[in-house]
């Protein structure tokens, strides 16, 4: 099986029931479909085969998703790219990744056409919504809606997924059919006549969670509302208006919901689940949103792109606080901070520094095997060896522990990454940044404790001798050259950065002396 | 008669089958007739 089934079999339970919802518009599975398979054979006439690499840059929207699905009906691989991804940051994804074709949504095409002559492999750059030589609907228009089947292995590769690494240069992680279908199959049931839910979706395709969230919703014959991107009224005013029964966010989202001052004018009742993950939930936001959301349940997923996202999952029951003070207590711990225990076929074990596994409550590095797990990164095998070992677990660079019934405690990074509302953040990249600064001698960066986004970006500088310089000039500096998520929000000079007899920044010093907010 | 959208389960071997397209006739397995499933409630993470 592979997902390119999940829509055969939703198309066939469920052909006439809303797939997507976006923008004011609607278009029903048997829509949608036709419109992947117009897709699938204008790109054939292009020249696409299997295991090309078919690029998109932009925010959510219908053709996402359609050209998802017709990469995968090809036997091709998607390349979802973070549209906060400066150019620099996309050429090395989009050439790394050798795109073939490329989809680039509109306030996007004047930066890849800077990095065009950079990109040989590129073939066709493919405007989603008009504004270039060649547009999607003037694509799909004059092709046949005929089904091509290609024949697809559960182990061929279906997504090309880019993380931010701790040594600079974005990460591919190739994720196969299998990674979604055994999560799919273990997980969601499947599309039936009788249920109909709709889930409403924010969280960026570019991200793990997002695809996992979309493959899932078409195997249930669920109907995806989307949004752009997250903007808490329109939100609210979303969940209320679809009714929409199932809602994934980011801590930071949920505290944007639950702090805004409009919150009670707006019917959320409909939402039954709730999934948050991505980055460490404050207690006070998830106590807080149960108690004015009373009606959801609450699942936090705990995963990465290197595990095709979800791998533990700390339950609806476990946000429940009640019976013996004991046991009030225990489900306090519990959801302050663990993620969860793992599901059915993810094994994850505890390790110390030399890899023997770890007994119940000793703190160490998490593990996880499974069918989900990626077998290496792309094109990489120096970074596939930093994290796989050869018995096949992947060092997910969380440090955590395990309690006597199985649930797993987070106690911080293994490496030095900071995630910023979801976000994974390489320090070095940003150094990399603040070192091309002529006033800069030498600088690293922290995450600090921030109630908004789990973690902001504090610089840590030394400046050459003789030379002045301001926080906002550095800042202002990194502005132009990364992604607004990633630039500092302060700064601290200082005389000399900490380092270890070999040389090496002690990060961890720097945290203890500037990582206070 | 095999219902739309549901998924049959058999006794014997464990197979389970889901149901795409109806028809008049039963689904069989092992020399058995599947067992209808029942949808799971509500919670998956997505």
């Amino acid at each position: 099986m592979n997902t390119t089934d999940f829509l055969s079999i939703a198309n066939a339970i469920c052909p006439d029931r809303d797939c997507i919802v976006f923008e004011g518009k609607r278009w029903t599975y048997v829509q949608i479909n036709e419109r992947v398979n117009q897709l699938v054979n204008a790109l054939t006439r292009l020249g696409v085969e299997k295991s090309d690499r078919i690029g998109m840059l932009h925010v959510n929207c219908n053709q996402y998703i359609e050209t998802y699905y017709a990469a995968a009906k090809l036997g091709a691989i998607f390349v979802p790219l973070n549209f906060r991804a400066k150019a620099d940051e996309l050429a090395y994804m989009i050439g790394n990744a050798e795109v073939k074709v490329l989809f680039v949504g509109n306030r996007y095409l004047d930066m890849v056409n800077t990095i065009l002559p950079q990109l040989p492999t590129v073939k066709e750059c493919i405007s989603v919504e008009g504004g270039a030589a060649l547009t999607y609907e003037d694509l799909i228009r004059t092709a046949s809606s005929d089904e091509i089947f290609t024949d697809i292995g559960d182990d061929d590769i279906t997504i090309l997924m880019y993380t931010s690494g701790t040594t600079g240069r974005p990460k591919g992680v190739p994720l196969r059919h299998n990674a979604f279908v055994t999560y799919v199959l273990d997980n969601v049931d499947p599309a039936s006549p009788e249920i109909e839910e709709r889930n409403l979706l924010t969280v960026p395709l570019y991200h793990v969670a997002g695809i996992q969230a979309m493959l899932a919703a078409i195997y249930g014959g669920r109907t995806l509302v989307l949004l752009r991107q997250f903007e808490v009224k329109e939100w609210m005013g979303m969940i209320q208006r679809e009714q929409a029964t199932r809602a994934m966010l980011v801590p930071t989202m949920l505290k944007r919901v639950i702090d805004d001052p409009d919150f009670s004018n707006y019917n959320l009742s409909s939402l039954k689940v709730i999934t948050y993950g991505a980055a460490p939930m404050p207690f006070e936001v998830i106590s807080k949103a149960i108690q004015v959301m009373p009606w959801a349940r609450f699942i936090n997923a705990f995963g990465q792109t290197e595990t095709a996202s979800t791998i533990t999952t700390l339950g609806p029951e476990d946000h429940i606080i009640e019976g013996t003070e004991e046991e009030r207590q225990k489900k306090l711990k519990r959801l302050t901070s663990s993620i969860g225990r793992p599901l059915p076929d993810v094994e994850v074990k505890i390790v110390d520094e030399e890899g023997n596994t770890l007994s119940f409550s000793q703190v160490g590095e998490i593990l996880a095997r499974g069918p989900r797990v990626m077998t290496g990164y792309w094109k990489d095998e120096q970074k596939t060896g930093e994290v796989m070992t050869s018995e096949g677990w992947l060092r997910t660079g969380d440090m955590g522990w395990m309690d006597e019934e199985g649930y797993i405690y987070l106690s911080g990074r293994a490496d030095d990454m900071i995630i910023r509302g979801g976000e994974n953040i390489s320090p070095e990249e940003v150094e990399d940044v603040l070192h091309s600064y002529l006033k800069i001698e030498e600088a690293a960066v922290i995450g600090i404790p921030d109630p908004e986004w789990g973690q902001e970006l504090r610089a840590v500088v030394v400046l050459k001798k003789g030379e002045e310089a301001t926080s906002e000039e550095i800042i202002e500096h990194c502005r132009s050259k990364l992604a607004g998520f990633k630039r500092p929000r302060s700064v601290a000079f200082i005389e000399a950065l900490p380092r270890s007899a070999m040389g090496k920044v002690l990060r961890k010093k720097l945290r203890e002396q500037y990582g206070q907010s | 008669m095999s219902q739309l959208g549901k998924r049959y389960r058999c006794t014997v071997c464990g197979t389970e089958i889901l149901c795409t397209k109806a028809g008049e006739g039963v689904v069989v397995c092992c020399d058995k007739e599947m067992e209808v499933q029942e949808p799971k409630p509500l919670p998956s993470s997505d």
